[in-house]
């Protein structure tokens, strides 16, 4: 259905009454699962704080009474979202209070129990935290390569910055990776190939600005609902406004899209190429774009698949990153293969629609946003799409300007700012930077106030997710804590990593500690559960997709014994560092002693003051004048290093400054004494309008072509990357013939631990449903209600067919969801990764389907 | 088979007072299965047999309670409770041993009703994404389907109005049973086409 112009929704005074009423009846609703006496709203105290689900960062309004949350709002003062939520967010209260929380720590005495509902006991704090520290300390000091620990985009910022610290400069350990390995790895490492620089050049006001938006594999209707929302309003508002959807599978997002194209698996690659072909063959690029901002290169091909152990480390494997110069002659003939035609062939697209499409970028006058997520980064060849995406838009000068720019969306509430900005990547420093480099490791010890070469022994990155979870399958991981994810259901290939076969049973050997709020598949196989405090049961801070750090207020406290998070991993890191030293002081101290009184086992401040104790110190990577002996090593001021670091490029606000604004978009800039967000980066222009003003100033150079200056890249020219069209790990055959799809509905967030236990969520969708098409359902006479096994080289899995079409895949492939824990789809799915960001490719896995009878 | 055509003999007395009945206490109201033909004939024919209920892979039918008179015993649909799931095979209808339920082919077929929604209780139509009740239709983009409209006072946002197609919907009541709001009522239900053509609340 195309949505037209349409009318206003008539205010009444019956609207708004009833508007009022549903934060009232939310309110009530909230508390009737808490036990708390209902109150109605408007009587309690207020914090404003950000959504606890996806990369939206809608802001919201607690109000709490007598220790209870008793409302969950919608922030009105929240520009981004404006007092709306979508219908998780509408009953994120009810999170707190399912009744199964997890209040006491557990630990298992017997790990032959891992995998089923039984073995875990209640114990105290002490004994749990005495039992994690020593497994840690012993594994850590026998063989430091069997340690991990696997973190999380839904981890606050100063958790996530603390807990890399513990782990990179406590035990010199690049074990840490985090859940957003699975979803945003592909997007970071385009980002940092293409820009040497982190996140988006845009923000969400490109929204109400755009003339054309481009989805490409992103079901923004059901994975970004409120973000969608504003891309549907600026179709209603705007003349003439067009939305093309590109994916694999027809979703809720191509219903309202102008112009759907499906897509056979991978040649998206080729489509990206196919647009940048024509606009080079016809000399419909910015030139003057492109001579003043672009560099143009190619990179290792024909790299084969990350499906085997030894994939990192055979020798195609070893090269996936290189890169060398071309001229923009020799980028033009590695385009001109993909015409239209060949195009066409390749990806079943028709001729017209690619052209159609690529015309959209050529348009000198039209403002594009294209807008992507899993689609494009669980993908085997993630990154290089990530590069082709940015190239059509480099090529077009169609980037950092209002309604104008390739926007990743981002999945998770702080995979922006805790994941990526703090770097608890097995690979990365905090603020862009990477273990491997000299002159970042050097930055670091000056901030940390370690001596200098101190961090030198983890130059070499640890292990990414994929291989920490096929390490410790093998047996070869002795210790493994989680955070803030569910990993027995998030991971691909579960059959493996859950022991489910004949080998691979490490999972069973290795001590595994879980940070948790309820049970989940994760603490089935915990050898220690830790409770902790869920969203604003303490103070924390999200970062958003458009580069928005947020604060939540601590609103209640924890249920039970449940603690904070970070008190957690303080208690065990005074005990795993007890004896060692720093510098000549108690490590732990010279680590956390700003914050942590390890003899009182407490927090020196509260919440807030604990907070902007570590918010302040980790400001300074991106404010080195804050430091001297950073301020010289960001300015290469003896030069020592190649060049500056320009860690101002990211900066960061005092933490007051965030409460007080509800949220500012880095780099935010001091400017007179006031403290100013930059929405586009790169873009010169007045601070106060948004623009990067501030760092065109100081790094950069005014005055280029779109007046754009890309201070940040090496030698100030992101890189046009040319990335050919490659097959999938899979293509279906006899056995195999059909795609398997995987991803995310509206109503339950991620594997549905906090939605399922919210009623009215788990009445709206309560079980997961394997969408097929007709004609194949048809051809294996199987139809809608029915219950299959669906099989892939991996594992298999039963699950309940439906025709219903909320979802659409064309005949050939087939989707299901990975909320619930019942239908564990993840058995069946590739643990292949891209090779250059080592994120999994959940949208390809090839199956084999048949009818259960009975 | 037999023994269901003779229960439906015996029952033939019983049936016509039911029917005669029905008419004057409001049994229009009530969510019948699909291929029912009205409350008048559906009443002429229904011998409370319970072969629909049985046959209900669901158990979305179940019998009337005793608050509706006669009709005790009379298969209906609670929406809330369990919908309809509208079978491909419709396992009811074929075995239903006096065509009480009877005439479906297909989906389309079937006639239970119509799915209305009070826009002022609903919270999509404050602004909120939610339209469970359209991405859970069977009938998704054709029974119900999404008015985008600019949102009163917000260039920004939009309203995701969810609209029923009244030719299209057939009553089965899985938007009753998803919709997320209970209180003070659930904002959408299902107005029966007996009720529709008696004036009622729809």
């Amino acid at each position: 259905m195309d949505i037209s112009r349409r009318g206003f929704v008539k205010a009444t005074a019956v609207a708004l009454a009833s508007a009022a009423a549903a934060g009232t009846m939310s309110s009530l609703m909230g508390c009737s699962s808490g036990n708390a006496t209902a109150g109605a709203a408007g009587e309690g105290q207020k914090y404003t704080a950000v959504c606890r689900f996806c990369g939206c960062g809608c802001g919201v309004i607690c109000e709490v009474k007598d220790n209870k949350l008793i409302s969950v709002t919608g922030d009105p003062d929240n520009q981004s979202n404006r007092g709306l939520n979508c219908v998780k967010g509408y009953y994120l209260a009810k999170i707190l209070y399912g009744e199964d929380r997890l209040t006491v720590p557990l630990i298992r005495d017997d790990s032959s129990t891992k995998g089923t509902d039984e073995g875990l006991r209640e114990a105290t704090w002490d004994e749990a935290l005495e039992l994690v520290s020593s497994k840690l300390k012993e594994t850590w000091k026998n063989d430091k390569n069997r340690l991990a620990f696997w973190g999380s985009g839904q981890q606050p910022i100063t958790e996530g910055y603390c807990t890399a610290k513990f782990w990179k400069a406590g035990l010199l350990s690049n074990n840490i990776d985090p859940n957003a390995r699975l979803c945003m790895a592909s997007a970071v490492v385009g980002f940092m190939n293409v820009f040497q620089t982190d996140e988006p050049a845009g923000c969400y006001e490109d929204f109400d600005n755009a003339d054309v938006f481009v989805t490409w594999g992103a079901n923004m209707a059901e994975a970004h609902p409120m973000l969608y929302s504003r891309l549907t309003a600026r179709k209603l508002s705007g003349e003439g406004v067009r939305h093309y959807d590109l994916g694999t599978i027809k979703t809720r997002t191509s219903e309202s899209a102008d112009k759907t194209m499906l897509f056979k698996p991978n040649t998206d690659l080729a489509i990206a190429n196919c647009i940048a072909n024509y606009l080079v063959q016809n000399k419909l690029y910015d030139e003057a774009f492109v001579n003043d901002h672009l560099q143009f290169k190619q990179g290792t091909e024909n790299i084969g698949n990350a499906t085997d152990d030894g994939y990192d480390a055979s020798d195609v494997g070893k090269t996936v990153d290189d890169v060398a110069p071309i001229t923009f002659d020799e980028f033009a003939a590695r385009l001109a293969p993909y015409t239209f035609e060949y195009t066409s062939e390749l990806s079943g697209v028709p001729v017209e629609d690619l052209e159609e499409l690529a015309k959209v970028f050529a348009d000198k006058d039209a403002k594009v946003m294209s807008l992507w997520t899993m689609g494009v980064n669980q993908h085997n060849r993630g990154t290089w799409m990530n590069h082709n995406l940015y190239n059509i838009h480099l090529l077009s000068g169609k980037i950092a300007k209002p309604g104008c720019g390739p926007f990743s969306l981002t999945g998770q509430p702080s995979a922006c700012g805790t994941a990526r900005e703090v770097g608890t990547f097995s690979h990365r420093l905090p603020a862009d930077l990477v273990v491997k480099n000299p002159q970042h490791r050097r930055y670091t010890e000056a901030i940390w106030d370690l001596p200098e070469g101190y961090l030198d022994e983890i130059q070499k990155p640890g292990m990414h997710t994929v291989k920490i979870f096929r390490e410790m399958s093998k047996g070869n991981l002795g210790f493994l804590w989680t955070a803030h994810n569910n990993w027995a259901q998030s991971m691909p290939n579960l059959t493996r990593f859950l022991g489910k076969g004949e080998d691979n049973q490490g999972i069973f050997d290795t001590f595994i500690v879980v940070n948790e709020v309820y049970p989940t598949m994760s603490t089935k196989y915990a050898d220690v559960v830790f409770p902790v405090a869920l969203w604003v049961e303490r103070e924390g801070q999200f970062g958003n997709a458009e580069r928005r750090s947020s604060v939540f207020e601590k609103a209640v406290d924890p249920p039970g014994e449940a603690k904070w998070d970070l008190w957690a991993i303080m208690e065990v890191a005074r005990r795993v560092l007890d004896g060692e030293q720093i510098d000549g002081e108690d490590a732990f101290d010279h680590l956390f002693g700003f914050i942590y009184d390890k003899d009182a086992a407490d927090f020196k401040g509260d919440d807030r003051e604990t907070n902007r104790a570590i918010w302040e110190e980790y400001r300074i990577f991106s404010n080195p004048s804050m430091n001297e002996k950073a301020k010289a090593i960001n300015d290469n001021a003896d030069g020592t290093f190649e060049g500056k670091l320009k860690m101002e490029a990211k900066q960061l606000a005092p933490y007051d400054e965030y409460l007080a604004h509800h949220g500012l978009t880095w780099p935010v800039r001091e400017v007179d004494g006031t403290w100013l967000p930059t929405k586009w980066r790169f873009s010169n222009g007045a601070q106060e309008d948004g623009f990067d003003e501030v760092g065109v100033a100081q790094y950069g150079t005014p005055g280029l072509a779109n007046d754009v200056s890309f201070y940040k890249s090496a030698k100030s020219k992101p890189s046009v990357v040319f990335r050919p069209y490659e097959p999938p790990a899979e293509t279906p055959d006899s056995e195999f013939p059909f795609y398997f799809v995987t991803g995310r509905l509206l109503e339950h967030w991620h594997t549905g631990t906090m939605t399922r236990r919210i009623p009215e969520l788990d009445r709206a969708l309560p079980e997961a449903l394997l969408n097929m098409s007709q004609e194949d359902c048809t051809a294996l006479g199987v139809k809608d209600g029915d219950m299959v096994k669906v099989t892939s080289r991996f594992g298999e899995f039963d699950i309940k067919v439906s025709t219903a079409g909320r979802t659409q895949p064309p005949a050939g492939t087939v989707f299901a969801p990975f909320f619930a824990e019942e239908t564990l789809i993840n058995l069946a799915v590739q643990d292949t990764y891209c090779p250059l960001s080592k994120e999994p490719d959940y949208k390809k896995t090839c199956v084999s389907i048949a009818k259960i009878e009975g | 088979m037999r023994i269901s055509s003779i229960v439906a003999g015996a029952s033939a007395a019983m049936v016509v007072l039911q029917a005669a009945y029905c008419a004057t206490r409001g049994e229009t109201f009530l969510l019948r299965p699909p291929g029912a033909h009205g409350e008048s004939d559906f009443s002429a024919h229904c011998i409370k047999c319970g072969a629909c209920m049985q046959a209900c892979p669901y158990l979305a039918i179940r019998p009337a309670g005793s608050d509706v008179g006669m009709a005790v015993g009379t298969p209906i649909v609670d929406a809330r409770s369990q919908a309809c799931r509208l079978c491909e095979d419709f396992p009811c209808v074929a075995a239903c041993p006096t065509g009480a339920l009877r005439d479906i082919d297909e989906r389309s077929d079937v006639r239970m009703g119509v799915a209305v929604i009070d826009e002022d209780a609903c919270i999509a139509f404050q602004g909120m994404r939610c339209e469970v009740c359209y991405r859970v239709c069977p009938l998704i983009d054709k029974a119900i389907a999404i008015d985008y409209r600019l949102r009163e006072g917000d260039a920004i946002h939009s309203v995701f109005a969810p609209v029923i197609d009244e030719k299209q919907c057939v009553g089965c009541g899985l938007c009753v049973e998803r919709c997320v709001v209970s209180e003070p009522e659930v904002p959408i239900r299902i107005a029966t086409d007996a009720e529709r053509a008696d004036g009622g609340e729809a």
